[in-house]
């Protein structure tokens, strides 16, 4: 049943002789929640991009469903069913949240590039799919409304729901909780795991906050200058003797 | 919404009547003899808009600064003299061959201007651009170099039927033509490829992260703009029957640009009343004074500092807000929402959390 849907192996990444991220490899299955996290510094944001086709890894290979993807541009990426967001929400600021998540569904309709405006079913089709994104992420409320405009919290939704509307098989969450308050990150959470219980994603998140990533995730993946520390269930994470000691801290452990 | 689509086509339709009236006779006297004004410079006027709205497609909607447009712009009229000139081409066909070849001159740039953006893409274009113009003045026996090339404007017509073309009847046909290339521009701006275009100007890396290769959209806009330009250019050389190197100058790119700022960038008219202003600064406040330059520039820096939107872009703003209504904070929005029993609202997610915090 388990089967690996998105695969690095041996994911190597450097600036200018900076080893960001240094020989990892991680095996994401099929319907699970991936949780990549460390310190600030610990190349899992670049660990990430490299994943997502953001630049392309100095060593190693990305394998999707098993086919070599290490240096497939970003946007064919997506259209195989791998879709991402970013640190901070990546969005069409001056377009409006029902004009943002149209972009997206022209996208998967294959319709973007016509120039005729598409029929009255077709319209139908695509206003129906995006007041089901919306009611998704809750924000059919907001929908005439410039994204500009909208709060951290709400963009943050729009661009998963933008993530949404290409029918991805996996997302990308880059640190899904960056910037938020404590009410908006619950939110999220609830967000990430429908995506999981009530969509059948795959999830592979990026994220330091720990009660977060022990709470949502099934299998993680602790980083730490660049290398693997740690790999296993949250369990095992929080029970790693590794781990612990490296840079968790007891005190953050004891409260989990 | 409804209103304001009405609103939009009455006020295309009075802008063209108000186009084709400009040129009628008034008893002894035609609107425009009044104001010391010739019918070409009205043709100049829509001309110079539509190489405008070609700069308008890549700075406006896509996002792309150009500074090379007026190359397309030239190679338009070098395009229609050349083939006027040594084939012997009619009026239909030389405007074609020079459209054409500003489009094969996106053709040939455009893969290499496609590598880059922001203002490497500024300077790609503009390097092109005076690649094409030192070609123009050097090809001396071909071109009439520095001096450039005059040529007579052929009949226009089609087999069976021609008319020779006087200043007014060139002007209908530009105006035909104008609102032709205005029709298209405003079905290419509201296709699903236009919208794609605009969120490329919003967040290129976005567009790609949902599975859209910008680049092919970029390509393709960058030979809509240049085919726009080249039909401007060649039909503005046979409106005044030359083509010379300065067309091709970066000065005329950035008059260009210019123009499409002063009116509005990213809007569909804006570019004409850009032309309106540009036309009238250099026709008209130039038999008063020899520094009308010093004026338009005025005007320019006025312009993009008190209106960056552009005079019609402002305008249209102004009036969209109004119809929108004063901003809401998106919290009051919610609420009301929520009040009304809509299904959008949600319980916050305090409340949320403050229940999850009881269970737990």
């Amino acid at each position: 049943m388990a089967q690996t849907l998105l695969e690095a192996k041996n994911v190597s990444k450097n600036f200018g002789g900076v080893l960001a991220v240094n020989d990892v490899s991680v095996k994401i299955e099929h319907g699970s929640i991936y949780a990549v996290i460390g310190p600030n510094g610990a190349g899992k944001t670049t660990f990430f991009n490299a994943l997502s086709g953001f630049y392309y890894p100095d060593g190693g290979q990305v394998l999707y469903q098993g086919r070599d993807i290490t240096t497939m541009p970003n946007w064919q990426r997506v259209q195989l069913g791998m879709s991402r967001t970013f640190q901070t929400p990546s969005i069409f600021p001056e377009l409006t949240v029902y004009e943002n998540l149209l972009i997206g569904v022209q996208s998967q309709q294959k319709i973007a590039f016509k120039l005729r405006l598409p029929s009255a079913s077709r319209k139908k089709e695509i206003d129906a799919k995006i007041d089901e994104l919306l009611g998704f992420v809750n924000l059919a409320h907001l929908k005439d409304r410039p994204v500009a405009e909208l709060s951290h919290g709400s963009q943050r939704l729009c661009e998963i729901a933008m993530s949404l509307s290409v029918d991805p098989t996996i997302v990308l969450l880059d640190e899904p909780m960056a910037g938020l308050a404590e009410a908006e990150t619950e939110r999220i959470m609830r967000v990430i795991r429908d995506l999981h219980d009530r969509l059948g994603l795959t999830v592979l998140f990026v994220e330091h906050n720990m009660r977060v990533v022990l709470s949502l995730a099934d299998h993680i993946t602790v980083l730490d200058r660049g290398a693997m520390l740690a790999q296993g269930t949250p369990s095992e994470i929080s029970n790693s003797q590794a781990v612990r000691e490296a840079y968790l801290g007891q005190e953050v452990l004891n409260r989990v | 919404m409804k209103n304001r689509q009405m609103q939009g086509y009455v006020g295309a339709i009075i802008s063209v009547v108000l186009l084709a009236v400009l040129p009628l006779k008034m008893g002894s006297h035609s609107v425009l003899s009044l104001m010391h004004l010739d019918v070409s410079i009205l043709s100049e006027m829509l001309l110079f808009g539509i190489a405008a709205m070609s700069v308008n497609l890549l700075l406006g909607y896509t996002g792309l600064m150009s500074f090379g447009n007026a190359a397309y712009f030239g190679l338009g009229a070098y395009g229609a003299g050349l083939s006027i000139h040594y084939l012997n081409v009619n009026f239909i066909e030389g405007a074609l061959i020079g459209t054409a070849i500003a489009f094969i001159g996106g053709l040939l740039v455009g893969p290499f201007l496609l590598r880059r953006r922001g203002i490497y893409f500024a300077l790609l274009t503009l390097a092109f651009g005076q690649v094409f113009y030192f070609i123009a003045y050097r090809a001396n026996e071909f071109t009439g170099g520095e001096d450039g090339m005059s040529f007579s404007r052929p009949y226009f017509g089609f087999p069976g039927w021609h008319t020779d073309l006087h200043e007014t009847t060139f002007y209908y046909l530009m105006l035909l033509v104008f609102a032709a290339v205005l029709l298209g521009f405003w079905l290419i701006v509201r296709s699903p490829f236009g919208r794609t275009l605009q969120a490329i100007r919003q967040n290129e890396l976005r567009v790609r992260y949902l599975g859209l290769d910008s680049n092919k959209f970029i390509f393709v806009a960058l030979l809509v703009s240049a085919g726009m330009a080249g039909l401007a250019g060649a039909l503005y050389g046979l409106l005044i029957m030359f083509a010379a190197p300065l067309m091709l100058d970066w000065q005329q790119s950035g008059d260009f640009v210019m123009i499409m700022i002063l009116g509005g960038a990213g809007t569909i008219w804006g570019p004409i009343v850009g032309s309106l202003i540009y036309v009238i600064g250099k026709d008209i406040v130039s038999t008063l004074t020899q520094t009308w330059q010093i004026y338009i520039g005025a005007l320019f820096v006025i312009c993009v500092l008190a209106f960056p939107r552009g005079l019609l872009g402002t305008l249209l703003y102004a009036i969209a807000r109004r119809d929108v209504g004063a901003p809401v904070s998106e919290e009051e929005v919610a609420h009301k929402t929520w009040e009304h029993g809509g299904s959008a609202g949600t319980p916050t997610g305090a409340a949320v959390a403050a229940a999850e915090q009881k269970e737990s």
